[in-house]
């Protein structure tokens, strides 16, 4: 069978390594053999009570929506920029969207860091205008970090927003200003609207996206802001405490598996 | 998580569109024109102070530009780790689309002749490992190294394949599908023996579409962050990692001119695919 190859590709390296993943985060942590075989609560229990542990959850909640908010904002001024321009501006403007996609997320990072650095380009107009009289330290700052995560998140918020407006009956505002809408109450009424399922589409990713990144808050965020995807890369990494690793990183996916299913779900029964 | 070519769906933002269904008055379009010149002045800030401060002749990045120089670049090809992590990363790309793209043309064929209705069940598990989130997929391969007696250096080939089987496969199924099954029966019929129709009908038909594969594979392998985060080791260090792990520590222009570099060759496979196949039809998949 010509499936047999992949089919076993997935079995073996990725559906078995999962689930014994899943199973390790049920499994009391030993500082000699990384894991025993005693099956326990208490990963998920430290987690979800020790205030430590919930302050990172709740702040990369926190920090993700922030972020989310902020690119669904932006992004929806530049799609409907994206409609009024001509074909030819219009497609230069798509590349300079989509041109940061071709940066990594360390080399965009790394980016952020000359941008706002203490010698930095802001720092230096700033210095230059009078505006500030010693430079301002952005990096290590949770500001810095939605700034970086707003500007990695823009194109995939964009263009789910761009796809919903395109579908749209284009006589439907003509409609509503016929029938005495001004074009704010037009917008707010029949645009926004439906223009919902693109809006949520592009929230689930930016959301799961943000809530999941290790580097960009490694980069620029210090010590000063902790995410969960960090905690998980430092309890791996450098502590090897494997069953709580497991536990916190289990406990950030199906976070993310909830709100994309929620989102797809609702975005399906919207449009 | 799904990664950027299937869920932008450039095809269709390339296409003509109908005109808007929004309605502005002057103040708020001329606000609003505004507002989205910053936002660009912002998305590309970071990429044009990079790729300026490549060419800077100190650590700082502000210079006269009679000034630019060459230095980092030399700096960048004179530093041993980083030139290993380059090479290492392009022999990881290599390998994996190698291995991906036979595999996957292998797959791909199997779900398009042979699954006939469970073709799109077939098709949707084929897209797994795009739906886990990658750290899951490498976490879950780091941690089955601790029982399984298997050198990091295949688990990260492993993990990387993974990542990149999504990519050939849906490429090549959207190739395959355009050619027509009667062409292969007709060959059957006059006498060609089953390889032979595969390698004589078949793959020269979808070439183009398996090569674009090829490529987009070679360049998600090559800027992969997640999986190399946790499967890489001594000696088996891909280039984003290395800059990853030189940057928490130091800042340097050196990492300037790599990221220009990257900048380059991701531009140079961008335009061999337009060529090739034109980009729209490559972002289909």
């Amino acid at each position: 069978m010509l499936l047999a190859p992949l089919g076993l590709i997935y079995l073996l390296f990725l559906l078995a390594p999962i689930s014994f993943f899943l199973a390790v985060s049920f499994l009391k942590y030993s500082a000699t053999q990384l894991y025993t075989s005693t099956p326990t609560l208490e990963n998920y229990q430290r987690l979800l009570f020790d205030p430590f542990y919930t302050r990172i959850i709740l702040d990369t909640f926190r920090i993700s929506a922030t972020v989310t908010v902020i690119t669904a904002v932006l992004a929806y001024a530049m799609a409907i920029e994206l409609f009024r321009a001509g074909s030819t501006l219009r497609g230069l403007m798509i590349f300079a969207a989509v041109a940061p996609l071709m940066l990594g997320v360390i080399a965009r990072s790394y980016g952020w860091i000359v941008v706002l650095g203490q010698s930095g380009l802001v720092n230096r107009v700033l210095l230059a205008t009078g505006l500030i009289s010693s430079p301002i330290t952005f990096i290590g700052t949770e500001f810095t970090v939605i700034v970086a995560l707003v500007h990695f998140m823009i194109p995939y918020m964009l263009f789910p927003i761009f796809s919903a407006l395109a579908g749209q009956d284009r006589q439907l505002v003509p409609a509503a200003s016929t029938l005495g809408a001004r074009p704010v109450r037009a917008f707010l009424e029949v645009t926004l609207p439906l223009s919902r399922p693109g809006v949520m589409m592009g929230s689930a990713l930016v959301f799961t996206l943000s809530a999941g990144s290790i580097v960009t808050p490694t980069l620029l965020g210090g010590r000063q802001v902790a995410m969960i995807g960090q905690t998980v890369y430092e309890l791996v990494m450098s502590t090897f405490n494997w069953p709580l690793g497991a536990a916190a990183a289990c406990i950030l996916v199906l976070c993310q598996l909830v709100v994309m299913f929620l989102y797809l779900g609702r975005a399906r029964h919207a449009g | 998580m799904p990664a950027e070519a299937e869920i932008l769906p450039l095809a269709q933002l390339a296409s003509p569109i109908r005109r808007p269904a929004i309605e502005l008055t002057g103040f708020a379009r001329a606000g609003l024109a505004m507002l989205v010149m910053l936002l660009y002045v912002f998305l590309l800030l970071p990429i044009v102070v990079v790729v300026s401060s490549s060419f800077s002749p100190t650590r700082s990045d502000s210079y006269a530009w009679s000034q630019a120089s060459l230095r980092w670049y030399y700096e960048f090809f004179a530093a041993p780790n980083f030139t290993s992590a380059l090479w290492f990363s392009l022999w990881l790309a290599a390998v994996t689309t190698v291995v991906a793209t036979v595999i996957g043309f292998i797959s791909a064929y199997g779900i398009l002749r042979f699954l006939g209705k469970r073709r799109r069940t077939g098709q949707s598990l084929a897209m797994l490992p795009m739906m886990i989130p990658h750290i899951l997929i490498s976490l879950s391969l780091l941690l089955a190294l601790t029982r399984v007696p298997l050198p990091e250096l295949a688990a990260l080939v492993i993990g990387h394949v993974l990542i990149c089987l999504p990519f050939t496969i849906a490429g090549i199924v959207a190739s395959l599908e355009g050619v027509d099954p009667d062409l292969e029966a007709a060959a059957y019929t006059l006498g060609a023996s089953r390889p032979r129709v595969l390698l004589e009908v078949t793959v020269p038909l979808v070439a183009p579409g398996v090569l674009s594969a090829m490529i987009f594979a070679f360049i998600v392998s090559f800027g992969d962050v997640d999986i190399a985060l946790f499967l890489s080791g001594p000696g088996t260090t891909t280039l984003p990692i290395e800059i990853f792990s030189y940057i928490q520590w130091e800042s340097s222009p050196v990492v300037a001119a790599i990221t220009t570099v990257q900048i380059a060759l991701v531009v140079l496979f961008g335009l061999f695919v337009e060529r090739l196949v034109g980009l729209k039809t490559a972002m289909r998949i």
